[in-house]
């Protein structure tokens, strides 16, 4: 009862954005309506390329070369965040030292460092990979570095008193400690991939999502670049979807907590 | 008839399981002061035998605890293991925290089993006495659960078959069944009662629960408060066994040793009391250490 209430609601959000957007753009309401398409198209128009896009076959080879870059950036960004992360959290001078510059690095925007990598790289996917290993790095470095640092003393101490080795407590303790919390921000990390493939592409590439966005952009085609962002917004949304059923299947363990978000 | 439980004992029967010697704890404290817990500690713990250790809250019984595992080593004084003087870890000792010690990301199964894997026992092996000890300790249905789906009693008895499958000489218990409500205390009383008699091991129990203290142990040692606390009394109690921890309570030589104890106990616990109140009070607060002293 409340569900349907609720559904209808967040439709009802919907369909009075996408009304007005109708009216503001195909009718001389607010001005001319050639202007005002030309700024805004129409509801119509994205949607209908939109849907032209997506049973088409061209997008579909942008949105593997996105994908490929975001799960890359992903892969090899928490890879290094794993190992730095374990490193840093086990040896005191390590990140005593390394501590002030890791913070700069961190506070970088990583967006300018776009030029660089696609001067360094190329305009291929490996420096979109390289703007997303920036960035998601950084978020796996320093939750697996606090999962590390902040196991419970006392279970530490119960698995030494069972009689575990180093080896041992990395495997049943250090290890899905930090799993733990590098799961807990599996959705920004993958989030952050995925923004740096786009951002990548957007500022200099010949595929992808991003690169589509632009292309549409040089030409004023606003159309294009709405029904970009829209098959953008799918695409994460889908992502987003299978990150949360990895993350059910990886965290069983967990007490369930309230979800704050929809269904 | 000692003859055949000796060769079993033989090995490390040469000295008290554990001995404290003159053992002093002194933390360091993050804002560079210290903190003398507990001073010139005297306690041997016979193979075989229950103590339970009581005393005000904060006076060291965890510390002491510790101690005896080797988690802690003492500012000053000896600690030794069946004659030998601890270095590092006491392997030979089972230890039960007072605080939730589980693995949240293994089952109850897993928890127990994985206590076998520092021991080289094949997984096979592991799973059936892992399995079999949780069964032994009324969880048989609840193998699959994970820790936090399970009530805190059954978390209890999850550590307890983790500590016990490795069977070993000595067992640390702190305030095991401290959370837990009167029923469940009883319950896990004569559980813990029933596993310990099957083999004598020697036990350090942790309690603040006095009546809980005489029922189980053979003795009980008493701590006076904190700060450099030491031990004030150390009781016999030669009630007869097998003990109901319920029945036991009935009898009157249960409640003569229990107003013998008390009688010592009483004094620390209202003179932690009284120091917990003047906390505030610079004043007091030293008057206090200055007499400890
Ligand atoms: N790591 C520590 N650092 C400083 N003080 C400690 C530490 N551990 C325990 N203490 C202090 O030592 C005293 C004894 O603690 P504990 O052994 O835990 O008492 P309890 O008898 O309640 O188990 C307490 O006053 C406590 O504040
Ligand atoms: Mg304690």
């Amino acid at each position: 009862m409340k569900r349907i209430k609720l559904l209808s609601l967040q439709v009802l959000v919907m369909l009075v954005f996408l009304a007005t957007w109708h009216v503001v753009t195909a009718t001389s309401l607010f001005g001319d309506v050639k202007t005002m398409q030309f700024f805004f198209s129409t509801p119509a128009a994205v949607l209908g390329r939109t849907f032209n896009q997506l049973t088409g076959s061209e997008i579909y080879y942008h949105l593997g070369i996105t994908l490929t870059e975001t799960v890359l950036a992903f892969g090899i960004g928490s890879a290094a965040g794993i190992l730095f992360g374990f490193a840093f959290a086990r040896r005191e001078l390590l990140s005593a030292v390394f501590d002030p510059y890791i913070k700069a690095a961190n506070a970088l925007p990583r967006v300018v460092l776009a030029p660089i990598f696609a001067l360094w790289f190329g305009l291929g996917i490996w420096s979109k990979v390289a703007l997303g290993f920036t960035l998601v790095f950084f978020i796996v470095f320093f939750n697996v570095y606090q999962g590390v640092r902040e196991v419970s003393p006392t279970i530490l101490a119960n698995a030494r008193m069972l009689g575990m080795n180093e080896r041992q407590l990395f495997k049943h303790v250090y290890w899905p400690s930090a799993l733990t919390w590098m799961f807990s921000s599996l959705h920004t990390s993958v989030g952050f991939a995925l923004v740096g493939a786009v951002v990548g592409e957007y500022l200099g590439s010949s595929a992808g999502l991003g690169y589509k966005i632009h292309e549409a952009e040089s030409v004023f085609d606003v159309t294009g670049v709405f029904s970009g962002m829209l098959i953008l917004t799918i695409f994460v949304i889908l992502i987003d979807a299978l990150v949360t059923l990895v993350e059910r299947r990886l965290l069983v363990w967990r007490p369930v907590q309230s979800s704050t978000t929809t269904a | 008839m000692t003859l055949q439980d000796r060769p079993r004992q033989g090995a490390g029967a040469d000295g008290p399981a554990v001995a404290l010697g003159g053992v002093d704890i002194t933390f360091h404290l993050a804002d560079g002061g210290r903190y003398q817990a507990v001073r010139d500690i005297d306690l041997a713990v016979k193979p075989g035998e229950f103590v339970s250790i009581v005393g005000p809250t904060g006076c060291g019984k965890s510390t002491l605890l510790n101690a005896a595992a080797g988690l802690l080593s003492p500012s000053q004084g000896t600690v030794s293991i069946f004659g030998k003087p601890l270095v590092g870890l006491n392997r030979r000792a089972g230890y039960l925290f007072q605080q939730d010690a589980l693995m949240p990301w293994k089952t109850a199964l897993d928890n127990v089993k994985v206590a076998l894997e520092p021991m080289g026992v094949p997984e096979r092996e592991a799973d059936a006495q892992a399995r079999e000890w949780l069964a032994r300790v009324g969880l048989r249905s609840f193998v699959d659960r994970y820790p936090h789906m399970l009530s805190g009693g059954q978390r209890k008895r999850v550590s307890l078959a983790q500590m016990l499958i490795r069977n070993p000489e000595i067992i640390l218990m702190d305030e095991p069944f401290g959370p837990l409500d009167a029923q469940t205390r009883q319950i896990m009383g004569n559980l813990l009662l029933d596993l310990w008699s099957r083999d004598r091991k020697a036990l350090m129990f942790v309690t603040h629960d006095l009546e809980e203290a005489i029922a189980l142990s053979d003795r009980v040692v008493v701590m006076s408060a904190g700060p450099a606390a030491g031990i004030v009394a150390d009781y016999a109690v030669s009630l007869p066994r097998p003990r109901d921890i319920a029945d036991i309570r009935l009898e009157k030589a249960f409640h003569e040793i229990h107003r013998d104890i008390w009688s010592s106990l009483r004094v620390e616990v209202q003179k932690a009391y009284a120091m917990g109140e003047g906390k505030e009070l610079v004043e007091g607060q030293q008057s206090v250490g200055g007499e400890a002293r």
